[in-house]
């Protein structure tokens, strides 16, 4: 007995040897791991990248901010509310199934049950098939932001999951508690298929042999993804050797893995903005327009940048960042101590006056300490603040109850467009329409509500840039909300591994490309 | 004897009723799971449809009742964020904890019965005095700042061990063993030395003071009268009887081991129980924390109960019956 | 007075005292940490808890000694420009009060379950023990975060920086009573059937009295030696506590939120933000500990087995 095990221990050892040797393995570590195998169980970040390696969407963005044709060969508009797209042909989803365009069709209709996909969806139709490789898209009303949707749109292998599953379950369920067919399965037309998972611990990706973008240079056969959510210890390991590319690389190591001479960090200017909100209806004061602007002049977010976030984040004056529709050059920040002074004294505060303030502690980069640095910033024009930081998943029912009177929040926009950070963090909030849900200071004002409804059906581009600007205008000239800066993003790996090729400002790293010397 | 097992299951039984009660009552206080399992732009509506969907909008007695009914038939029901039952979850960390822990286990075997004995016999050596002096500043060194101080001198400074997770494992029969691979072994030296570093000294210092007291006794003196040879007489004679008390502090001991767990498998994302708890707790992944507690309150009385039984077979001079 | 403090100076403890140079050392070295964290306020040199004295662009300053350090910070800044050693005082002193609170807290508790189980006896005691057993199975630090995670939730923002030292004494305070219990109940075992115990209750006197007034006193000596240790863990769990985010907010850090802040930044070179205060936590630790073991061979011999 013992001779067998022993004998099988031999092999088994042999066996990892045999397959690290011939093969180009990648070694990752992200902070978190996909939760699911199902792309439409949550709309996140991670759940994106994920999608991004297992299944191709229909458009993807390229470095430029361009459109490049993926599973969509090319597109057309037809109408004012459709739009045209040619599929490839001979694309093989892993499961061996044909990729047409009624898959296309059966995806549009998923995502639309998707709880978390549906609000970004709901403007559309529906998919209509014309023939195999031919299927349009139509919204209810014109929509302007229909190309950036596309790349939402990860086909799925229809057939795959259609039927029931050993549980009784139709294999389409979206769960998002409990088991499922899709959960533990997939089917996409990715570079990679899914190996071995274990949640929380390790996945591995094994590269697809009929993949259908011979093209492509990548060359990674296998990538081991290892979650490892301490910042400290995902460059340790990194350092260490034990790990092939990191992400993301928090600001403080920026340095250290620069002087390393194995490695090398790439960085990006991100879109991700952070903020503080100022609740005009917990706390009169802030109703005062002098009182809100006093503040925005008394956060030196430049030193925020420079210190906190060891000039890895760039200054933010306004919502949205260079390259973005509603982006002027003229809302720059403003730190002045000596004009928020005398705004505060113009206000009749020049006392000051105490309040509360809330941030999370692990959901963006250096919250906590963004949000300390804030409250000390404050106190120099006499504004006490008492700060208390938690897990996000205790913050977000803090935030929506609006427990203290400043509450820090960070936006990305799901939609890549200037008028998505308005509409959930700036609109009057609406329970009805959703707009201004996570308006936690309760600014409103109609003439920008205005501006942006009617900036989502203008299509052309350039009368809807202008709408945008002014919206921001507007709302540096309110101080409707202090601005911090934007989140640079960030990746590190060994000097072998060509990360600047596949990453992008929107962080869903092409893995597919990527290349190992 | 079968009376004191019935007794011993209702009073469990009424033991994990309370526990359970506590963790509901927590439950509702920790914060709302499904804040973590939708994405940021979901509407509010959309998150009520889901709380409705998994019955957190149910009065508290119905949730209670309701886990209490599955937990009857073994069902503690299923984890917000693994999208598994919480049983599943728990018992695959589980090896993780435990082979930390016996790794550790061992170190401490291995460094502090030498050490205890030596210090015991040759009390006022150099080496026994500066063993007693670093013991006692090795008690007063938090477990996490060790655990720092390890990354950073051998895996970053010296880029000689790697800094964390559990590397390569083996499968066997749901067992993911760390312990059939060298990469796996190399894995374990760094959390196991930081988790030994905690109970280490404390060990040294009870056999040391055991074995003192037993080297006191008459028929030590008689052994050697007797003229016996010094190294049978301190291992045979004496270090086999400082041995029970030692076993059973030492057992106690290995329960609070498991509690600073937490603090190592945080420092080595170490994927195993304790930081599963800590990581439930910051998700809110409340019915996991829950179904965590009950198993947690199971696994002690189990091995409470079975403890009286064999210390009632062994000694029958305790009667386990008479046992409170 | 007088008369107290020359009965005191002949006692075999100052005896013992004085003729131990590591506990005359130790306890010295305590008296300083805890008369710098008392006076915390009039020695250090900044006062990190007025926000506005704090300037982010002091970030991270190394100590004096290294290049680019500055002689106003001795010991260096903390990533908010924070004075390190300034905020290492307030820190201890955080440190200290929650171990002392907490450890009257556990000993009020413990004591007084210990003397009515092991006086009471039968089922109530039987009840108490199984509770303490329950909660001994789920350690300190799991009951802890668990308490912790609800008070904040239930406490709200606003109050939750002053609120944060009585909630940390409470939490420690709770989690580690059983210790108390069992020692108290252990010793009350012991006195309970002896004959100044059965004259007392022959006299007629209550229960209550009984038990405080003759069996209390009996049972003082294990209570001290433990809790010269369980002032040690408690300053511990708090660093534990606060080095798992769970603990003092971070505009007032204790010793251990200190170093888990230094920790994010232990590879970037800037080691004197965990460095330091991980020397103090310890040498805190350590001479409490040094006094506990003195004490303990002192007043307790037989105690050393448990």
């Amino acid at each position: 007995m013992k001779k067998k095990l022993a004998v099988c221990l031999v092999c088994v050892f042999f066996l990892c040897l045999g397959v690290s040797a011939g093969a180009k393995t990648l070694k990752l570590a992200m902070d978190a791991d996909p939760v699911s195998l199902d792309p439409h169980v949550q709309l996140s970040g991670g759940m994106l990248q994920y999608s991004h390696m297992v299944f191709d969407p229909l458009v993807r963005w390229d470095k430029n901010m361009n459109f490049e044709p993926r599973l969509a060969e090319k597109w057309e508009r037809v109408d004012d509310l459709t739009m045209r797209f040619y599929l490839r042909k001979n694309v093989k989803f892993h499961s061996g199934n044909p990729f047409t365009a009624k898959d296309v069709e059966w995806t549009l209709e998923r995502l639309k049950r998707s709880q978390d996909f549906k609000g970004l969806f709901e403007p559309f139709e529906g998919a209509k098939v014309i023939d195999d490789y031919t299927v349009d898209l139509v919204t209810k009303k014109p929509y302007a932001l229909l190309m950036n949707m596309a790349t939402y749109i990860f086909p799925l292998d229809r057939k795959f999951y259609t039927g029931t599953d050993e549980n009784g379950q139709p294999k389409d369920l979206i769960a998002k508690t409990g088991p499922s067919f899709a959960l533990s399965h997939e089917s996409g037309t990715g570079k990679y298929t899914v190996g071995y998972r274990e949640q929380g611990v390790k996945t591995e990706f094994k590269a697809f042999a009929d993949y259908w973008d011979k093209k492509s240079p990548g060359n990674v056969d296998t990538i081991i993804l290892t979650p490892i959510k301490s910042d400290a210890t995902r460059v340790a390991a990194m350092l260490s050797g034990d790990v092939d590319f990191i992400m993301p690389v928090p600001p403080q190591d920026y340095a250290r893995i620069e002087r390393d001479a194995k490695s090398k960090l790439v960085t990006m200017s991100g879109s991700r903005i952070i903020t503080f909100q100022l609740n005009q209806k917990r706390k009169p004061e802030f109703q005062d327009k002098r009182v809100r602007m006093a503040m925005v002049y008394a956060v030196n977010n430049q030193g925020i940048v420079e210190k906190i976030m060891k000039g890895t984040a760039t200054t933010a004056g306004q919502q949205g960042p260079e390259g973005f529709a509603g982006f002027k050059e003229n809302l720059v920040p403003r730190y002045d101590l000596e004009k928020a002074m005398q705004l505060m004294k113009a206000a009749g505060l020049e006392k000051g006056f105490e309040c509360t303030m809330i941030a999370p502690n692990n959901r963006y980069v250096n919250d906590e300490k963004i949000a300390e640095a804030a409250a000390s910033m404050l106190s120099k024009i006499n504004i006490k603040v008492n700060l208390k930081t938690m897990p996000k998943a205790q913050y977000w029912d803090q935030f929506d109850a609006q427990t203290a009177d400043i509450q820090m929040i960070g936006w990305h926009p799901d939609t890549e467009d200037s008028a998505n950070y308005t509409e959930f963090l700036l609109m009057c909030p609406n329970k009805e329409t959703g707009y201004g849900q996570y308006n936690s200071g309760n600014y409103c004002n109609p003439k920008v509500d205005r501006l942006i409804l009617a900036s989502q059906t203008e299509t052309d581009q350039d009368k809807r840039a202008t709408m945008l600007q002014e919206v921001e205008q507007i709302l540096y000239d309110d101080a409707a909300f202090i601005p911090l800066h934007w989140q640079n993003l960030s990746w590190a790996g060994k000097q072998n591994v060509e990360i600047e090729q596949i990453v992008n400002v929107q962080n869903f790293p092409y893995f597919g490309d990527l290349v190992v010397h | 004897m079968f009376a004191f097992i019935v007794k011993r299951v209702v009073q469990s039984i009424f033991v994990m009723i309370v526990i359970a009660f506590i963790g509901f009552c927590i439950k509702h206080q920790i914060g709302d799971p499904v804040r973590d399992i939708v994405g940021i732009s979901v509407s509010a509506e959309e998150r009520e449809a889901l709380r409705e969907e998994l019955g957190l909008n149910d009065p508290f007695m119905i949730q209670f009742g309701r886990f209490l009914k599955n937990a009857a038939q073994g069902d503690l029901g299923l984890s917000y964020f693994f999208k598994k039952p919480a049983l599943e979850v728990i018992l695959a960390k589980a090896p993780a904890t435990i082979e930390l822990v016996l790794v550790s286990s061992l170190f401490i075997i291995i460094f502090s019965i030498p050490a205890g004995i030596f210090a015991a016999i040759r009390p006022r050596h150099w080496f026994s005095r500066f063993m007693m002096g670093t013991s006692i500043v090795g008690v007063s060194i938090p477990v996490f700042l060790t655990a720092i101080l390890l990354i950073f001198v051998f895996s970053v400074e010296l880029n000689w061990l790697p800094s964390y997770g559990r590397g390569e494992t083996v499968n066997i029969g749901g067992w993911q063993t760390g312990f059939l691979t060298i990469d796996g072994l190399i894995h374990l030296i760094l959390p196991g030395i930081a988790l030994s570093s905690i109970m280490l000294p404390l060990f040294i210092r009870l056999i040391r003071s055991e074995m003192m007291e037993v080297l006191e006794t008459d028929y030590i003196k008689y052994a050697w009268a007797k003229g016996l040879k010094p190294g049978r007489i301190w291992l045979l004679h004496a270090f086999k009887n400082t041995l029970l008390p030692v076993i059973t502090v030492g057992g106690v001991q290995l329960g609070i081991m498991i509690a600073y767990t937490i603090l190592t498998e945080t420092v080595f994302q170490w994927q195993g129980m304790g930081f599963m708890f800590l990581e439930a707790v910051e998700r809110s992944d409340t019915s996991l924390l829950v179904a965590y507690m009950v198993f947690v309150g199971v696994l002690f009385v189990v091995v409470n109960t079975v403890v009286d039984i064999i210390y009632g077979l062994v000694n029958p001079m305790v009667r386990i019956t008479g046992r409170k | 007075m007088k008369r107290a403090l020359r009965r005191f100076r002949a006692s075999y403890l100052f005896f013992s005292f004085k003729r131990d140079p590591v506990a005359v050392v130790s306890f010295s070295i305590l008296m300083a940490l805890v008369g710098c964290s008392l006076l915390a306020p009039l020695i250090s040199p900044h006062d990190p808890y007025d926000t506005a004295t704090i300037d982010i662009m002091n970030a991270e300053i190394p100590p004096m000694w290294m290049d680019g350090g500055d002689k106003s910070f001795f010991l260096g800044t903390d990533i908010q420009g924070r004075d390190l050693l300034s905020t290492m005082l307030y820190g201890m002193r955080i440190s200290v009060l929650i171990g002392i609170g907490a450890v009257f807290m556990q000993a009020v508790l413990g004591i007084l379950i210990g003397l009515i189980s092991g006086y009471v006896g039968g089922r109530i005691d039987s009840l108490l023990m199984r509770m303490a057993d329950v909660q001994l199975s789920f350690s300190t630090l799991m009951v802890a975060i668990i308490v912790s995670a609800v008070f904040q939730v239930a406490f709200g923002v606003g109050k939750y920086e002053d609120m944060a030292v009585p909630l940390l004494i409470v939490i420690i305070g709770f989690a580690e009573w059983p210790q108390y219990a069992r020692t108290v109940r252990a010793s009350v075992l012991g006195e309970k059937s002896k004959e100044y115990v059965e004259a007392a209750r022959v006299s007629g006197f209550s229960a209550i009295r009984i038990m405080i007034r003759h069996i209390l006193p009996n049972t003082l000596s294990p209570v001290l030696v433990i809790s010269t240790v369980q002032v040690a863990n408690a300053v511990m769990s708090e660093a534990a506590l606060s080095f798992l985010g769970l603990g003092m907010p971070v505009t007032k850090p204790s010793l251990g939120s200190l170093i888990n802040s230094g920790f994010e930044y232990i590879f970037s070179g800037s080691w004197w933000i965990t460095f330091f205060p991980g020397i103090l936590l310890v040498l805190l630790v350590l001479v409490i500990n040094l006094l506990g073991d003195w004490l303990r061979d002192v007043l307790n011999p037989k105690l050393y087995k448990g």
